[in-house]
């Protein structure tokens, strides 16, 4: 898919500049693939700052790398100062880093891009695009956008939206009986391979020791079968409840095409009828579990 | 050449299916995987490279070797053998060369793996040649063809109107007695193998680069996930545990089991006491491919890559071995 030129050109001008003043060690942003589209690529050099690009291709979540620069390099220095690219459903991990005190404000500087929908390989738009209507990032410190009369694009009415459709898979999924959605997930968990990438590639995901990887198999052993996967997908899902931020990551980068995201996107509804919350909207959102209310009380 | 009839073929292995394990491709929801079939109307013919390769069953993902029981002060302990005959059909001839990979260290080096050695005993491996290089596919490059019969013990060949059937080994004579074949007149057509080589570079050319920066630069991108690992067919870490099934009164059951593991993950090189020599992502990818060009072939005889593609088109960050293999060729 064509690169955005005008926005690439953005891109490349904000990170050279931040390189060259040594405001950030490294950026942490989108190259060419050589095998076409997009993947993430860090920049440290200045002169580096043209391998950077912006397309519809930009489809991966670059907030899960900020995990690795939590931790200086060498011991006794400073973590690293970093900037990061990230589109609107992006910019929400970022909000529930730094609500989860993961990773310090004055560390990430954030480069927003006004997203018009990114695309998987088979060049539709990507499923988390026809379910938003964001266009600008809920958190950046500079953004990359085309202008519209001087202003910036904001989000377009959901009734507006060409892109938008709604949760249709979703709705499929919750009219099936019990047994029929047991069976669903059961054929689908089979497949998996256990390979974790859903648990790599996601932003919430960074326990230091995973409990479905602890030596002493206290919840589930290591074995590759299908009891094991069953409690590791559930598992998952529920320790993202009121966190995860629907960037279908975890979908995307599954192997075996498991249709992963349904399960959060069931919980992040379940949370946001219960209790009005929708993980990284705002900032200063304190998380979900962290917050004690009345009975009855909105939090 | 010899000549069956898919129609001849489909018989035939209905009837491999009555005595033995059938492993074939199979659509399991759109994606397809080697997998155990009860007849010839569940596999499928026309395919390219299934999703994972098949060492699966030869080296299960999951694996119980052993069985205890305890029960009062009595232990009993029942090791567990694959015993039953089993036919790999339609495998592709990188799967097969995968598996010679794999026996250069489990059965040539002392002391055998002796599971895996079983599984290899009972096992015959029927190929079909692929017509075309697929996506990421670099066999080519690495010793093998699409239409290579080395590793197999019966090659098939797409040809107009059924299959060209080739026997490699004793082994494949045997299994091919059952097969109605008759004799033709001509040649298979060759495959298309028309795919960019890539460069090998030998182990000592490696050794001065394992400090370049080339290992932050793809690294940094990994997941550290072990999708690489596992759809590969040379790649054979495992981990062992020993798992409770059953506990009731005065009644202990345990199973030892052996399960695949990835030097890619997070904790593959932990130690005891905690220390992780290999911290980083970039310095875990670099084992990987290490352990491809540099450590497999010094150690044990082949390279550790037969070139099947699967890790290139499968890694969700674009880590591509192809192109790593490229810039260590240019250094």
């Amino acid at each position: 898919m064509a690169i955005n030129e005008p926005l690439t050109q953005q891109l490349r001008d904000q990170a050279r500049q931040f390189l060259e003043d040594g405001q950030v060690e490294c950026v942490i942003g989108y190259e060419a693939s050589p095998r076409g589209g997009a993947r993430p690529v860090f920049v440290y050099d200045p002169a580096e700052a043209d391998h950077l690009i912006w397309s519809p291709d930009c489809i991966h979540n670059l907030v899960t790398y900020l995990h690795d620069k939590k931790k200086p390099r060498k011991r006794g220095e400073e973590p690293p100062r970093v900037a990061v690219v990230v589109k609107p459903c992006d910019s929400r991990a970022v909000n529930v880093l730094l609500a989860e005190q993961q990773i310090e404000r004055e560390r990430v500087l954030i480069i927003g891009v006004a997203c018009e929908g990114v695309h998987g390989e088979t060049g539709e738009p990507a499923a988390r695009c026809v379910r938003c209507t964001d266009r600008v990032p809920v958190i950046y410190d500079v953004l990359v956008c085309e202008t519209q009369n001087g202003e910036p694009p904001g989000a377009i009415p959901a009734e507006e939206d060409a892109l938008f459709q709604g949760d249709a898979d979703l709705a499929r999924i919750e009219e099936m009986e019990p047994t029929e959605r047991l069976a669903f997930w059961l054929r689908e968990f089979d497949r998996c391979i256990r390979c974790y990438a859903c648990r790599q590639v996601c932003p919430g995901c960074y326990c230091t020791t995973c409990m479905f990887e602890r030596d002493d198999g206290l919840w589930v052993d290591i074995g590759i079968e299908l009891p094991q996967k069953h409690v590791f997908h559930l598992g998952r899902a529920l320790h993202l409840a009121g966190r995860c931020v629907e960037c279908d990551e975890c979908e995307r980068v599954c192997p075996m095409g498991l249709p992963l995201s349904l399960l959060n996107r069931r919980l992040v509804r379940e949370v946001e009828d219960l209790y009005g919350h929708r993980a990284g909207r705002e900032e200063a959102l304190t998380p979900l579990l962290f917050e004690l209310g009345e009975e009855g009380s909105p939090i | 050449m010899k000549f069956a009839t898919l129609d001849g073929l489909q018989a035939w292995l209905d009837h491999l299916a009555q005595g033995m394990d059938l492993i074939a491709p199979h659509d399991v929801d759109g994606h397809v995987l080697y997998r155990p079939v009860a007849s010839s109307d569940e596999i499928l013919f026309d395919y390219e490279r299934p999703e994972l390769s098949a060492k699966d069953y030869l080296l299960p993902a999951t694996e119980t070797l052993l069985r205890v029981k305890k029960q009062g002060d009595e232990v009993t302990q029942e090791q567990v053998l694959p015993d039953r005959q089993q036919v790999l059909f339609g495998i592709r001839p990188c799967d097969a060369h995968g598996m010679m990979v794999i026996d250069a260290l489990f059965l040539e080096q002392d002391p055998p793996d002796f599971y895996y050695g079983q599984h290899r005993e009972r096992t015959t491996l029927v190929g079909l040649a692929c017509r075309q290089m697929w996506e990421g596919c670099f066999c080519t490059s690495v010793g093998g063809a699409p239409d290579d019969p080395t590793h197999l013990d019966v090659l098939l060949r797409e040809v107009d109107g059924g299959y060209a059937v080739e026997a490699v080994t004793e082994k494949g004579t045997v299994l091919l007695k059952g097969l109605a074949l008759e004799e033709r007149e001509g040649e298979p057509p060759s495959p298309v193998a028309d795919a960019e080589p890539v460069p090998v570079t030998p182990p000592e050319k490696w050794r001065p680069l394992f400090e370049d920066q080339m290992w932050m630069r793809h690294g940094e991108r990994c997941l550290s996930c072990r999708i690489c690992t596992y759809v590969c067919p040379t790649c054979r870490c495992f981990d062992v545990t020993d798992r409770e099934v059953e506990v009731r009164a005065g009644v202990t059951r345990i199973e030892r089991i052996r399960v695949w593991d990835a030097c890619t993950s997070t904790n593959y090189r932990r130690v005891a006491g905690g220390h992780n020599p290999r911290p980083t992502k970039p310095e875990r990818l670099r084992n990987r491919f290490y352990c491809k060009f540099c450590y497999y072939p010094e150690d044990f005889g082949p390279l550790g890559c037969v070139g099947c593609g699967r890790c290139v088109v499968s890694c969700p960050v674009d880590i591509d071995i192809t192109e790593v293999m490229r810039d260590v060729a240019e250094r």
